[in-house]
């Protein structure tokens, strides 16, 4: 320990306190009406990134050594089970071959340009992000693999969120139940094009301004209609619960269901359009 | 305290003989202080998240105290930066928290060191849940407008879990419990 001075030649407490302050106010500014902060937030992870996945390790041996106490029945059950949707995957898969075949043609025959193509990269929730205004998780996927801000996450049954930010060997999701996040979507049943947001609550989404005649009913399914040119069309994003009369506004609300269920899974899959000219 | 001269109800001023002392050392503060790092970047469960206390910043309060020069304002503002980018918050928002709650503790910090660890705990513990509401204020007028004040309870949180973690680490710096001996 260093020795104290006699007499201390130093800022006062509260001017120190001053500095600082003014230091940390004009960073929040910086971030949040300029964000400008990407280097020091990437290189500040870069350093924290290793530290994550050690504390994480302990956590991944006793879940393997739970998956070794497996009983022998149960692994036949399983394999048997996932033999069985395997067949009926592929021929679903053969189905699609042959549609999307078909409608490669169609489309080639009504000269309208040739659907992207996604390639699909799955990724582990590392962790939930601990932040009080939003709702984000980190992925174990990052910018050496491909990943970049703005690509779409889905899991195997929905819509899960978007990648907001990306560092070396991680990425950050906004899930689709933060209040900030939307996506627009087409009505299944009728081809109605609303867009639904988060409400920041897990499990329950909402369209804010649907006009008063829109014909949407509870048990309707919203897909992603592909409009944005951000996310591709068709991907499962909520269940229509209720639709509720306006109250104090012009607009009607509807509540839905999101169908991505992130608190069940521990593997998504970030969509990644190909390059263009490539197939 | 056993010495014949002095009267054995009256507490010495100072700590004295047997009872003094190790002081803080720069291994034992930084080593504290990457442990609470560690325990805050644990992948906790998202339905539990917003119980999780700041274990950094109540190890810090903690050496705000009795090591001022080792964990002071720069301190605070360096951690509260790497928690930021831990949490994924905008930037200089906990520094900003942390440099206030160690400033508030630092300002009286020569009152908090006498006092026994349950009456230091009543003490901090309002300095820890005001950390949170000043972090969600700043959020709030930063533009970030939908704050989940469940939020909060960290504060409360960290405020009942303080009183063990003062108790550990004063067995680490060799700090006698002022109450079991006061009331000898």
């Amino acid at each position: 320990m260093s020795q104290a001075p006699l007499f201390a030649r130093e800022m006062g407490l509260f001017a120190r306190f001053g500095v600082y302050a003014l230091l940390s106010l004009s960073l929040i500014v910086l971030d949040a009406r300029y964000a400008s902060l990407g280097w020091l937030r990437t290189g500040l992870s870069v350093v924290l990134d290793p530290l994550q996945g050690l504390v994480a390790a302990p956590l991944g041996w006793t879940h393997s050594v739970s998956q070794f106490m497996v009983a022998h029945n149960d692994l036949i059950r399983t394999n048997t089970r996932l033999v069985r949707e395997r067949d009926a995957l592929g021929v679903q898969q053969q189905d699609r071959q042959t549609l999307q075949a078909e409608n490669d043609r169609l489309r080639a025959l009504l000269q309208l340009p040739p659907s992207p193509r996604i390639t699909m990269l799955a990724a582990e929730i590392v962790r939930a992000m601990p932040d009080p205004f939003s709702r984000k998780i980190i992925i174990s996927r990052g910018a050496t693999q491909g990943i970049e801000a703005g690509l779409p996450v889905i899991d195997a049954s929905g819509l899960v969120g978007q990648v907001t930010q990306v560092s070396a060997m991680t990425a950050e999701v906004t899930l689709l139940t933060d209040r900030d996040q939307g996506a627009p979507v087409q009505d299944q049943r009728n081809g109605v094009r609303v867009i639904v947001s988060g409400t920041g609550s897990d499990n329950l989404l909402e369209v804010r301004f649907l006009d008063v005649h829109a014909d949407l009913k509870a048990g309707d399914l919203l897909y992603t209609s592909g409009l944005d040119g951000l996310w591709p069309a068709g991907i499962p994003v909520a269940q229509v619960l209720q639709t509720e009369p306006p109250k104090h506004t012009p607009f009607a609300r509807a509540l839905c269901r999101p169908l991505g269920q992130v608190g069940q899974y521990r593997h998504v899959m970030v969509l990644k359009p190909h390059a263009k000219g490539a197939r | 305290m056993n010495e014949p001269g002095s009267q054995p109800a009256v507490k010495p001023l100072l700590l004295q003989g047997s009872v003094l002392t190790q002081p803080p050392t720069r291994a034992k503060v930084w080593g504290t202080l990457m442990v609470a790092l560690l325990l805050s970047l644990l992948p906790w469960h998202d339905q539990t998240l917003w119980l999780a206390p700041d274990f950094v910043l109540m190890v810090l309060l903690y050496w705000n105290i009795y090591a001022p020069r080792l964990a002071g304002l720069g301190m605070a503002f360096g951690l509260g930066l790497v928690i930021d980018v831990a949490h994924g918050v905008l930037m200089g928002l906990n520094a900003l928290a942390y440099c206030a709650a160690s400033l508030a503790v630092l300002a009286v910090r020569r009152r908090l060191e006498n006092f026994d660890v349950p009456r230091r705990t009543v003490q901090v513990a309002p300095i820890l849940l005001a950390k949170e509401v000043l972090v969600l204020g700043i959020g709030l007028m930063a533009g970030r407008d939908n704050v989940d004040w469940r939020w909060l309870a960290a504060g409360l949180v960290a405020g009942l879990l303080w009183m063990p973690l003062a108790w550990l680490l004063d067995r680490l710096c060799g700090r006698p419990g002022l109450t079991g001996k006061a009331a000898e």
